[in-house]
């Protein structure tokens, strides 16, 4: 009888075990380590001991700030670029200037 | 399981294993009975309560109708030790935190001024791993399967399938064809507006990655930006994304013939100085990956990671250099 007890204990043991594992599954993404970590969203850890640096002289990440002259690359030809290229009359925009006290937003806004 | 369906399972299971020698009185029977059907409740209940979402906070509160697809309006950082996070943000730029707890899970809400300006939640590093935290970008879309399936039809992977939120919306997460990991969010409380950022909220986003022109074509599809060539080093490109008549985001050449060079996304925080802000990451336990340097019209950008590892920018931006572009 004891042992008859056992293996429905082992037996309920194993199903609740398995319960846990999929109720809080974790699926690989392989290699790009990103979790899924089911109810909570992304769960993302980037590569480790990434290299930051390399950046020479001309090598610029931020914006233009307002009421500069757009410079145009000198580069690439429409041909072969892989994306669409704004004209050379658009002015080149910035981030957003207005303070949340204002209330200034952009024109360009959807409201849905 | 319904108890009757239980109670079957075992009348079947007792009358066909167990032998007459072995059974003893009604007893070890009914013992058996309550046995078995304590563990089945116990799982039944357990899965419910493991699977409870936790409710993470809406990005916009009070919510707004306002929509800026093609924004990165939302950053999150998963980290193994929330209370060092939370403690080396707070010193930095003074964020406050609002913590939400469910399921033993931990997510907190950072705000500047009261305002929300990023999430942390934590979770372990998974065993085996080598891996680190590493700051998230969520941009804004109408349709989070229609941007799954364009970023499928253009080469992308998807990490994270479309999942709703409650409070949040729907996200999900992609590789672009690069391998640079982003989200996307379709908030349902609205994204934030189009003001000027407050010195310690994120101000600016660059995409460094190992193939501009292509990445710029993705994301051009997946966001209808309009695309800026800028002038760059030779050998580099550099473009600027824009939509609302907004810059969003630079895209720039990874430095090549680097090991562990790879394409990511970087979001950087609006500073005054950007000097003083990296001692002050260093005097917090922090590293200084790119010393602060001139950038575009005299302001500095600097590159650092929290002591965990997370890679973040300082911007420095006064506050009346921006400029809206009418159409």
């Amino acid at each position: 009888m004891k042992i008859l007890l056992l293996r429905w204990l082992a037996f309920a043991f194993v199903v609740l075990t398995l319960t846990v594992l999929l109720s809080g599954c974790v699926v690989t993404d392989g290699g790009y380590g990103y979790y899924d970590d089911g109810d909570i969203g992304a769960a993302y850890y980037g590569p480790a001991d990434v290299y930051y640096g390399g950046w020479g002289p001309a090598y610029h990440v931020a914006p233009y700030r307002g009421g500069e002259h757009r410079e145009t690359s000198e580069g690439g030809h429409a041909s072969t670029r892989a994306y669409r290229a704004a004209p050379a009359s658009r002015s080149m925009p910035s981030i957003p200037s207005g303070s949340r006290s204002g209330g200034s937003h952009s024109g360009g806004s959807r409201s849905h | 399981m319904h108890p009757q369906n239980s109670s079957i399972l075992i009348d079947f299971v007792t009358q066909n294993q167990i032998s007459p020698q072995m059974m003893r009185p009604d007893r070890v029977g009914h013992f058996l009975k309550q046995g078995l059907l304590a563990v089945l409740l116990g799982v039944v209940c357990a899965v419910p309560v493991m699977a409870a979402p936790i409710q993470l906070p809406a990005i916009v509160e009070p919510a707004s109708q306002e929509h800026h697809f093609g924004k990165v309006i939302l950053v999150e950082l998963v980290t193994p030790d929330l209370a060092a996070s939370k403690q080396f943000y707070s010193g930095l730029f003074g964020w406050t935190f609002h913590d939400v707890q469910a399921s033993g899970k931990a997510y907190a809400e950072a705000l500047l001024d009261g305002r929300p300006v990023a999430g942390l939640f934590h979770k372990n590093v998974p065993s085996g791993e080598h891996r680190q935290p590493a700051w998230l970008s969520f941009i804004s879309v109408g349709d989070v399967d229609t941007a799954k399936k364009v970023a499928l039809q253009n080469g992308a992977k998807v990490l994270f399938e479309p999942h709703s939120l409650p409070d949040r919306g729907r996200e999900a997460v992609f590789a672009d064809p690069q391998g640079a990991v982003f989200a996307v969010l379709a908030s349902s409380s609205g994204d934030p507006s189009d003001v000027l950022a407050a010195p310690g909220d994120w101000i600016w986003s660059s995409l460094i990655t190992s193939d501009p022109d292509n990445a710029a074509g993705f994301y051009q599809k997946l966001f209808d930006y309009e695309v800026f060539e800028l002038p760059a080093s030779e050998g580099a490109k550099h473009l600027l994304l824009a939509s609302d008549n907004y810059a969003r985001a630079s895209l720039n050449t990874l430095p090549v013939n680097k090991p562990n060079a790879h394409p990511h996304w970087l979001n950087y925080v609006r500073v005054e100085d950007a000097v003083k802000m990296t001692a002050k990451v260093l005097a917090l336990g922090g590293r200084v990956l790119i010393e602060p340097r001139i950038d575009r019209q005299g302001g500095k950008v600097a590159v650092v990671a929290d002591p965990l590892g997370a890679a973040f920018g300082l911007l420095e931006w006064p506050d009346t250099e921006s400029k809206e572009v009418p159409k």
